[in-house]
């Protein structure tokens, strides 16, 4: 076996131009497809967390319809909220009128358009912050008994991003016309949108908007119960009340588990498509890591007829060519997944930097592992042709062959 | 002398033909991704482009700002009828429309879906929204201003896979909001997921239902007289707005915009991802030209004494480069030329596939003479490049060692 390596590494020295640039062709696949993965995983890892934060004994009751607070054919009121909150198996159960609209700092001209969130103040407060992976950086949560008080998103306090100067604790800010007092900050959730939200408090923002709507509720299931289950028997619930058929439903009942999977099953296939393109460069390298081998057979062919002469069997000479050629395979994967960690990192940074921490690349062991693993197979099974070939020369022949 | 060049790249190609093989797979594998990608990238964008073609290049739209999603949302100031009427009468306006959007629960079957809905206006603005929005029926007919309590429905709708189970056509009675309306028309298919579920209501209908003021508008379209210069309506009518509203200069709370701007504004966005994905194919096109460059040194090496022969009998260096370069390049062209052909047929192939099993009049292939070409053009000179240093190492053997080489 040491000798079998030995030999290969001979080889492959001898004829350096040749496997550094077979190497680099399987290296830039490898490079690519590590990197790809690597954000895909981050995705993926992120949205784990998420869950894990949330926990998952969550669950999201929606009114079907969109569009403006108010307008909307189909509604969730408060007395919905406590027919959810009588089912057995609900712990706590929070309702949030949430619409798009204008704010201004003090300077601004322009205002923006962004989300504002009613949250309900009080012992359901934290279900809700877990629930969007908020957590308090500076100043107060939202309490009871607050009025014209907003907790903004974390984008606010930076220059040049939502306004101009960055807004501080304190400070005024004009929400549709109206004055709220800034009186914290949530920390960076990692998306542009979310970073832009403005919290404040349910009852100021029914009075904002002018509606009793509910956007949607947030349920919490009581420890032990299935929140599958629960989230049946909320359906159940409304429809009685509502005299609705199923199929006839206004409103919608998802677990946070269900509406975490719908998401993360559309990144998964986003990453598998780019993937798969970038798969092609891989079939190219092996296209390439097989003409090498081809021509490395053929400049040995002397070679293989004196190694036949003195006995080697077939099996001897397929293995040495094809260890070969899994080699070229397993170097170019060592140099892609490094030279992949490189560009996903500095990728990382990049995103970071334009707002989107959220595509953070991750690297799992697994990760690495099977992309080294996959570089060598590449290897391995293109170099089997031309190493069949080898093993087939017949040892006269290839003696004589010039 | 060139001709000579090819006959001698040709030949030697040909000496070593497997490896030849094996390099052209390699570069046309990478050419015939691409191409067709970019085939598949180009018939979406000409698509999209089609959908906003239908508003037609003299028209503009005006809306209240507000958030994302439809005209409407998050609005604080909506449009008003008067505004309406006074556009009109600035200089270079045609003829207008006003419409308003929401959406609403319509009942069918037993089942409930809420669906987007907009008025279809009165008079003379009826003409002016079937022709913006280029509306045509598969059956029944379109609303009469003395029409009540009818509907005309979008394409998708009547289908059978509409959310209700069971298609609306003209007769179906729906509920909207737990009115009763009747379909009187469905529409041809657009191919745009609004225009295809859309729900069409006459206005008087529609204000009551919804319970809209008379005077409040969603969007307003403006038609330019032929000949006017379409910017200067634009201006016009942003000047008339900002006095209207009472707003300065960069503070507006309206928008007016012209198909072309917001044509260009998703054309920039489809392009940026467009973009992504043929980088990340083109990736093959370039570990296709390291295949080439390796079989280049290969070739190099095998003819070394060749080369000594040709230097010592008095070839000269720029000479040996030719042979080389010119067995690249040609290795280049072809597998370009056939990466084309493949690109070409997979392009067109794929998206018949993806067409008949998604229905998605955005999934086509364009492929333009261009395209191809420049496919050609670009992996002759991928190949070229990568012959450059193989060539240049087969330039500065030295005769005598040339032809030692090997004893």
């Amino acid at each position: 076996m040491r000798d079998l390596v030995k030999y290969v590494l001979q080889n492959m020295m001898k004829r350096l131009t040749r496997s550094s640039l077979t190497i680099i062709s399987i290296l830039i696949g490898i490079t690519a497809i590590f990197a790809l993965l690597s954000f895909g995983q981050g995705l993926q890892k992120y949205i784990n967390e998420t869950a894990e934060k949330a926990g998952a004994n969550k669950i999201i009751v929606q009114p079907r319809a969109f569009g403006p607070p108010g307008s909307t054919p189909a509604s969730l009121k408060e007395r919905d909220l406590d027919i959810i909150h009588r089912v057995s198996g609900v712990d706590q159960v929070a309702g949030t009128v949430m619409g798009q609209t204008e704010v201004k700092d003090k300077n601004a001209k322009i205002g923006k358009f962004v989300f504002v969130s009613g949250l309900e103040p009080g012992p359901n407060l934290r279900m809700v912050e877990e629930a969007f992976s908020l957590e308090l950086e500076k100043g107060r949560n939202l309490q009871k008994g607050d009025r014209k008080k907003a907790v903004l998103g974390y984008n606010y306090q930076l220059s040049d991003k939502i306004f101009e100067k960055p807004v501080r604790l304190g400070d005024s800010i004009t929400i549709k016309g109206v004055a709220f007092q800034v009186s914290g900050f949530y920390k960076e959730v990692g998306n542009p949108q979310d970073d832009s939200n403005i919290y404040i408090t349910n009852d100021d923002a029914k009075e904002l908007f002018d509606t009793e709507d509910y956007s949607y509720a947030i349920v919490q299931t009581k420890a032990g119960e299935n929140p599958g289950q629960v989230a049946m028997a909320i359906s159940e619930k409304l429809r009685r009340d509502r005299g609705q058929k199923e199929g006839q439903e206004d409103f919608f009942v998802q677990t946070y588990e269900d509406a975490l999977a719908a998401f993360s099953t559309i990144i998964t296939v986003l990453n598998a498509v780019l993937v798969i393109i970038a798969m092609i460069s891989v079939v190219v390298a092996a296209v390439n890591i097989m003409n090498t081998m081809y021509t490395a057979v053929l400049e040995r062919t002397k070679e293989v007829g004196v190694m036949k002469a003195i006995g080697a069997e077939n099996s001897t000479i397929l293995g040495v060519f094809i260890v070969e050629s899994g080699f070229l395979g397993l170097i170019g994967g060592l140099l892609g997944i490094g030279l992949g960690y490189l560009i996903a990192k500095a990728g990382g940074a990049a995103a970071a930097a334009a707002g989107y921490s959220i595509l953070k690349p991750f690297f799992p062991w697994w990760l690495t592992f099977g992309c080294l693993v996959f570089a060598f197979l590449v290897g391995l099974a293109s170099g089997y042709f031309p190493a069949k070939a080898a093993s087939k020369l017949s040892p006269v022949e290839a003696l004589r062959y010039e | 002398m060139i001709k000579e060049y090819f006959r001698y790249a040709l030949n030697s190609l040909r000496r070593r033909k497997l490896r030849s093989w094996l390099t052209l797979i390699g570069i046309f594998i990478g050419i015939a991704a691409v191409v067709s990608l970019i085939g598949l990238g180009q018939g979406l964008q000409y698509a999209v482009s089609q959908q906003f073609g239908s508003l037609g290049t003299d028209k503009i739209t005006i809306q209240a700002s507000g958030g994302f999603g439809p005209p409407g949302t998050g609005v604080i100031r909506p449009l008003t009828e008067k505004n309406r009427q006074d556009i009109e009468r600035i200089d270079g306006v045609k003829r207008t429309a006003g419409r308003l959007v929401d959406s609403v629960r319509v009942d069918f079957n037993n089942r409930a879906e809420f669906l987007y809905t907009t008025s279809w206006p009165q008079g003379e603005q009826k003409e002016l929204v079937k022709e913006s929005l280029d509306i045509k029926l598969t059956s029944g007919r379109l609303q009469k201003d003395s029409d009540t309590g009818t509907v005309v429905v979008g394409a998708d709708l009547g289908k059978d896979s509409n959310g209700f189970q069971k298609r609306l056509e003209v007769g179906s009675k729906i509920e909207i909001n737990g009115k009763k309306f009747t379909v009187i028309g469905v529409m041809k298919k657009k191919g745009s997921f609004i225009f295809d579920k859309i729900i069409f209501i006459v206005d008087k209908d529609y204000r009551d239902l919804l319970g809209r003021n008379d005077e409040d508008l969603d969007l307003i379209v403006a038609q330019v007289e032929s000949g006017a210069d379409i910017n200067k309506v634009k201006e016009e009518i942003e000047r008339y707005l900002r006095r209207e509203r009472d707003v300065k200069k960069g503070e507006e709370d309206f928008s007016v915009s012209t198909p072309q701007a917001t044509l260009s504004r998703v054309e920039s966005t489809l392009f940026a991802v467009n973009l992504f994905v043929y980088i990340i194919a083109g990736i093959s096109i370039l570990v296709g030209g390291i295949g080439i460059m390796n079989t280049m040194y290969t070739a190099v090496l095998e003819r070394t004494r060749e080369i000594g022969i040709m230097k010592s009998i008095g070839a000269k260096n720029s000479t040996i480069f030719n042979l080389f370069f010119v067995e690249s390049g040609l290795i280049g062209a072809v597998g370009g030329i056939v990466g084309a052909g493949i690109g070409f047929t997979l392009s067109y192939g794929m998206a018949a596939i993806g067409r008949a099993q998604l229905e998605s009049e955005l999934i086509s292939a364009q492929i333009s003479p261009w395209l191809l070409l420049g496919a050609i053009f670009g992996s002759f000179a991928i190949g070229s490049l990568f012959g450059i240093l193989p060539a240049i190492r087969a330039t500065k053997l030295s005769p005598v060692e040339a032809l030692r080489y090997g004893k």
